[in-house]
């Protein structure tokens, strides 16, 4: 029993982006460069040809993580429900979409896809026979600003991403585990959930493109006093011309984490695997060669899961990049370098022995 | 994401018919994304050339090696992939193509993902977004228009 490290190759993606790293680069850097074993992608960064890979594809990913004694661990699978143009995909359509990918998760080794949390419950319960069959376990991702606990947000966003929110997401994903019994059914918690503040590098990002600084600084001071829609409209009605999309204005505001980090306790039995979530990993003061992210919890979220045994993979999940691509290559930032740093936090954390 | 990279460099040029007249030009775009998508998602650019806008309707796109295709052709091709490593190629129409010299280019990609069912997806099925600045509907993970100054290249396809 115990934390094991991974990584998600999501964290390579501006290095894949632009030819450095291809998907071979990307793990052996986990294996030679972090030391460990976990694979985790996201399927339509990595799968050439999605959903349909070519046979050779498929032989030369297994024979590759054999090589190099890797574990597949999680897929990351989505939902675009606009695929077909002429209507929305129906929830029968969203299934069949979801047990393709399980399909395809099995075949490359995978022991279990992760679900978007706007996965409908009915979608999922419609794939749990399929997820048996391929012994490929189903983790809804706990990503913010869903929160575990229900009941603890009552903000109803109608505008941007947020308003595809339906808060009941975890507790709908218990209750199916508990009336089916498959542990076939799960969970993914992403530390995005543990965040308390907004990334100094999405703040930088947002400030070099926004029409006015003092809209920026009123949503960093103010956001506290307003619900999410009341904030959008204030912003507006303060300072027209603001030039801040909405989804910006969302991470401008974040001020407190969506879940406690005691939350996690009651879940732990439930989750498939946890994305690391980090946007910007810096030297602690006073402490060299030890690393933190500012704006997201670890330790307490970490104790939790040592104490409750949890006996897992937390696969690094690297975001910081999309905030510094908006100039020359001199200002983009080093993705390796910061999973290494990262997992000098975990290893750290975790209590793992050098 | 990817603002600065969106429109690869030294990828623009003229178009030209069969008898060598410029009929338009072209440039090399990435997904501004993390992840490739169905090309019927792929819903069309705001572009906007030295101060003059070239809508949708004036456009191609060029990808896996096919000829280039319309948006409304791209609609229906539900099973193909734009590969995330992948460079596709926007044409525009207009006569005698751009002047040899630099210029100014703003575009803003629209691509149709998402991460599960929204309010408007009725909608969109009846009337897709518009890709405009300051409107980041539709506008998949970029949300404002990004700034290229480009240099034409010489040749271009025929």
């Amino acid at each position: 029993m115990a934390i094991k490290r991974g990584v998600s190759l999501y964290s390579y993606q501006q290095a894949q982006f632009f030819g450095k790293m291809d998907w071979k680069a990307q793990v052996r850097e986990v294996r030679e460069g972090l030391g460990t074993d976990g694979i985790e992608i996201i399927n339509q960064q990595l799968i050439r040809d999605y959903p349909f890979p070519s046979e050779q594809f498929i032989y030369d990913w297994r024979n590759y993580l054999a090589r190099y004694n890797m574990n597949a661990v999680t897929m990351d699978v989505y939902l675009d429900v606009h695929q077909f143009r002429d209507h929305v995909m129906n929830y029968r359509e969203a299934a069949e979409h979801l047990k393709n990918d399980i399909r395809l998760a099995a075949k490359m080794g995978f022991k279990n896809v992760r679900c978007l949390v706007l996965v409908p419950i009915e979608v999922i319960e419609m794939c749990i026979p399929e997820a048996e069959k391929y012994d490929v376990r189903i983790g809804k991702e706990i990503h913010a600003p869903w929160p575990i606990k229900p009941g603890t947000v009552h903000d109803k966003a109608t505008k941007g991403m947020a308003a595809g929110i339906n808060f009941n997401a975890v507790d709908e994903m218990l209750e199916l585990r508990l009336r089916t019994g498959s542990p076939y059914v799960g969970l993914v918690p992403d530390f995005g959930i543990f965040q308390f503040a907004p990334s100094e590098v999405s703040i930088e990002y947002i400030r070099r493109h926004c029409h006015n600084q003092d809209a920026v600084d009123f949503i960093l001071e103010h956001a506290p006093e307003y619900k999410h829609d009341e904030l959008i409209d204030v912003v507006d009605e303060k300072f027209p011309g603001h030039g801040i999309p909405v989804n910006s204005i969302d991470r401008l505001a974040l001020h407190k984490p969506c879940c406690q980090p005691e939350d996690i306790k009651d879940i732990i039995p439930y989750i498939i695997s946890i994305h690391g979530k980090f946007y910007n990993m810096t030297e602690i003061p006073g402490k060299p060669g030890q690393y933190e992210d500012k704006c997201i919890d670890y330790a307490t979220p970490i104790k939790y899961l040592l104490e409750g045994g949890f006996d897992g993979y937390i696969d690094s999940e690297f975001e910081g990049q999309r905030d510094q691509q908006d100039r020359g290559v001199e200002y983009l930032v080093d993705e390796v370098e910061q999973v290494r740093r990262h997992h000098e936090m975990l290893k750290r954390l975790c209590g793992e022995a050098d | 994401m990817f603002d600065a990279f969106l429109i690869k460099p030294d990828s623009l040029r003229n178009d030209y018919d069969a008898d060598g007249k410029a009929i338009g030009f072209q440039f090399a775009v990435r997904i501004a994304d993390y992840r490739g998508c169905f090309l019927s998602l792929v819903n069309g650019y705001y572009i906007n050339v030295d101060g003059t806008e070239y809508g949708r309707e004036l456009q191609t796109f060029e990808i896996n090696g096919k000829a280039p295709r319309t948006y409304e052709e791209l609609k229906t091709c539900v099973w193909e992939h734009w590969n995330y490593d992948d460079a596709g190629i926007v044409h525009v129409k207009k006569e005698g193509g751009l002047a040899p010299g630099r210029h100014k280019i703003g575009i803003l990609q629209s691509i149709l993902a998402q991460y599960g069912y929204m309010p408007w997806d009725e909608e969109w099925v009846k009337n897709p977004p518009v890709p405009k600045p300051g409107s980041a509907e539709g506008g998949g993970k970029t949300e404002t228009v990004s700034e290229f100054d480009l240099e034409l290249q010489e040749g271009g396809n025929a």
